[in-house]
């Protein structure tokens, strides 16, 4: 096992009259790069004070390098952890320099100044932050990413092993929020230890080595991200619907959250059998997923973009060999599908001679509905066999046309039978 | 956007104190009494025994009136300006705001009613020293009250201690006027002439009073002036660096409590001294308290002796009391300072 540079035991926390975290244990390695997440109000920030010693635990305690905490003198502490707040409120002007100059504190005795060595080591952090150029200009004067980078400087100029931040990018912009998730993981891997407050989940997720996440008055789940950003784990720590997904472009975790129809709605709602491809069928799908239904979609080649997105809803997909035509098995389950459910959609899709199969088991279906965006001719390379097909199903009683605006309609309206 | 500091302020302190010596010359030569500048100097170095000035052609009056009352006189204003001028600043480091000074946490009501209790009790003719003890115990207590009530778990909020200041003040008010209205007419004399702050009457035993604790006060928290910095940028970051928050803003508000309350119990209560000079300072040498402190003491030193000679210049016989003179320097300064935060919608 790995020497623990942090660990806590058994720790509780309390403010005021309530208790907000019970009985926490974990321990950090060295070189690891800590997300805490957590909903507001869960504790997140308290844990990281009291990591820090500005709050004292309730009970248990914490070690830093097998030492108590509570035993260590404030500036022995300083020189293992930096802390950076969420918000300073740096007043009278003092310049970038000065600030950073102030993480040099703990390694002066009382009596010193800043010695030539410690302005090299400012003037090193605040280049590797980006802020050299703002040496002379005051705090105040500055942007709130140049102010954040000035502090993140100044954390790293008291040169500790161990880094905590709390949410040192909440009130910044995206390409900023990045950057201080960068600098940490840079920093971490040449061999410190960094410990953030985040609440930003993807960015955590995209470069945290590990994360953290509290609720109800404990850690619900601790490990590598893809093992906490989990559906489970969302719905549990925030009440929320998400759907977690591996983003195709970016390829990091992607969450997509939405206003989660209730669980008694739910059951009442009845199993919709999409029939897509080629991305017409994406936007039914998170719609009817959204609002409840429980789904299938079919016949799908592997490498459509319907496909992914299924899979990021987790709905269950029926899947033909790409590059051809769609094999007979694929073909027959999407009937079985097409049959079992109690509506079926019709995407607005493109037919050729490939995918001819997915209208004509649309003739299966209890009750259609037929989304119609663009005229059929304009869609079908068949070479007028779908056009034929599709005429003579838009006649049959059970079949509606609309657009996609009216399906939307109808569907936000009458939650459940359409 | 880079509005880089003035680099000057070497420059700066090179002025202010030539500035500061003409004006001490200037107020001891001028008066009912005039005598030569270049006089001046050898009564100076006559008194002081500098070898080259064992003659002197001047009246025993003009020498002692130069000795015995202009030049103590400039020695307490100096004095004095320096400390209110300190005291000022590290207090507005302290809260992190440029519109606290030291009568606003219950120094000068704590010093006046140490003062009133002192006069009260028939104590103040018996030895110089026994009034500015009393004055010195006041202000203690009424700081400690301040601060004491302002105290939530370690911390101070700007605002609660603004207010707990006043309510402070106010007591302490209330009890110097309780025991005002019991006293005769003499002693309400004393008192009148103690409250409105002076400089004029000064002998040497105020220098030597107030020389000591004022230096002190001034060297320490000059010293301090490092830590003063880590403390403005908030409790949270100073802790997170390793500076002991509390010892230090208890350790530095108590040598300023002393240092100003030593001025206050030589000179009376003076206002605007430690708001004004501070902000001005800190808009020259820039909010570094290791040039801003010093620069204060001087500048102080310099402004008070300035009211103080404006004072006496204004019309002669007469003389306005130092106090009154900063009040209508300072008084229109400040409104011009809320005005200007008003227009930024912010701090100062």
């Amino acid at each position: 096992m790995m020497p623990s540079v942090l660990s806590v035991h058994d720790m509780s926390i309390t403010i005021g009259s309530k208790e907000i975290l019970h009985d926490i244990n974990f321990s950090v390695g060295p070189g690891e790069f800590v997300g805490i997440i957590g909903s507001n109000g869960v504790g997140k920030s308290s844990l990281l004070r009291c990591l820090r010693g500005f709050l004292s635990p309730t009970g248990g305690h914490v070690e830093i390098f097998g030492e108590r905490i509570a035993t260590m003198k404030d500036k022995t502490l300083a020189c293992k952890v930096a802390y950076m707040q969420q918000e300073v409120n740096v007043t009278f002007g003092f310049t970038g320099l000065e600030v950073v100059l102030a993480g040099r504190y703990p390694y002066l005795k009382w009596w010193q100044n800043e010695r030539q060595e410690d302005q090299k080591i400012a003037r090193h952090y605040m280049q590797f932050t980006g802020v050299e150029h703002l040496a002379h200009t005051p705090v105040n004067c500055m942007s709130g990413g140049e102010r954040q980078r000035v502090l993140l400087a100044k954390v790293l100029a008291q040169e500790t092993p161990l880094i905590f931040l709390d949410e040192p990018t909440a009130s910044l912009d995206l390409v900023y929020q990045e950057e201080i998730f960068r600098y940490c993981q840079l920093m971490c891997q040449q061999g410190k230890t960094v410990l953030i407050v985040a609440h930003d989940l993807k960015l955590a997720a995209k470069f945290c080595s590990r994360l953290i996440l509290l609720a109800d008055e404990g850690v619900i789940a601790d490990g590598p991200p893809e093992n906490v950003i989990t559906e489970e784990n969302l719905q549990a720590a925030y009440g929320l619907h998400a759907a977690v997904f591996m983003n195709m472009v970016t390829g990091n975790l992607d969450i997509h959250t939405y206003a989660g129809a209730t669980q008694s709605s739910e059951q009442q709602k009845g199993t919709v059998h999409i029939i897509g491809g080629g991305g017409a069928g994406g936007s039914i799908m998170r719609l009817l997923y959204e609002n409840g239904y429980r789904l299938t979609i079919g016949v799908l080649q592997p490498s459509d973009t319907d496909a992914h997105i299924a899979e990021a809803f987790g709905i269950s997909c029926i899947l033909s060999q790409p590059f051809c035509g769609m094999d007979a098995s694929a073909v027959q389950e999407n009937r079985t599908q097409v049959i079992k459910a109690d509506w079926v959609v019709l995407a607005n899709l493109c037919y050729g001679k490939q995918n001819i199969d997915n209208l004509q088991v649309a003739f299966e279906a209890k009750r259609l509905i037929v989304i119609e965006e663009t005229t059929i001719e304009e869609r079908d390379y068949s070479g007028g066999q779908a056009t034929e097909l599709y005429k003579e199903l838009c006649t049959r009683s059970n079949v509606e046309v609309m657009t996609y605006a009216q399906f939307v309609q109808r569907i936000e309206k009458s939650c459940c039978c359409i | 956007m880079n509005k880089g500091r003035p680099n000057h302020s070497g420059v700066l302190f090179v002025i202010m104190s030539i500035l500061l010596l003409i004006i001490i010359l200037f107020s001891i030569s001028w008066g009912q009494i005039s005598v030569p500048w270049c006089d001046v100097v050898s009564i100076i170095g006559y008194n002081l025994h500098i070898p080259g000035y064992e003659e002197l052609n001047l009246s025993p009056e003009q020498q002692a009136v130069i000795w015995h009352i202009r030049l103590p006189r400039v020695l307490v204003g100096v004095l004095v300006g320096a400390a209110l001028g300190v005291s000022g600043a590290v207090l507005q480091g302290i809260f992190g705001n440029s519109l606290a000074d030291p009568g606003i946490i219950g120094v000068s009501s704590g010093a006046t009613l140490g003062a009133v209790i002192c006069i009260a009790l028939g104590l103040s003719t018996t030895s110089l020293f026994i009034m500015p003890i009393f004055a010195l115990v006041g202000s203690l207590v009424a700081v400690l009250l301040t601060a004491f009530l302002s105290m939530d778990k370690g911390k101070i909020s700007v605002m609660v201690l603004l207010l707990s200041g006043v309510a402070v003040s106010m007591l302490m008010g209330a009890l110097t006027s309780g025991i005002l209205t019991m006293m005769n007419e003499n002693r309400l004399r004393e008192f009148l002439f103690w409250m409105v702050g002076g400089l004029d009457y000064r002998r040497w035993e105020h220098v030597y009073l107030a020389v000591g604790p004022i230096l002190i006060g001034i060297i320490l928290l000059c010293l301090l002036a490092r830590h003063l910095n880590v403390l403005v940028l908030g409790d949270q970051e100073a802790k997170s660096v390793g500076a002991s928050v509390a010892t230090l803003r208890l350790l530095l508000l108590l040598i300023t409590t002393i240092t100003t309350a030593t001025a206050v119990c030589v000179s009376g209560t003076i206002g605007f001294v430690g708001l004004i000079v501070p902000h001005i300072m800190r808009l020259m040498v820039g909010p570094d308290h290791r040039l801003l402190l010093p620069a204060s003491a001087l500048a102080g030193g310099l402004f008070l002796v300035t009211c103080d000679t404006l004072g006496r210049m204004m019309m002669p016989p007469m003389e306005i009391r130092v106090g009154i003179m900063t009040a209508l320097v300072g008084a229109p300064y400040f409104l011009y300072l809320l005005h200007k935060v008003q227009k930024a919608g912010g701090r100062v």
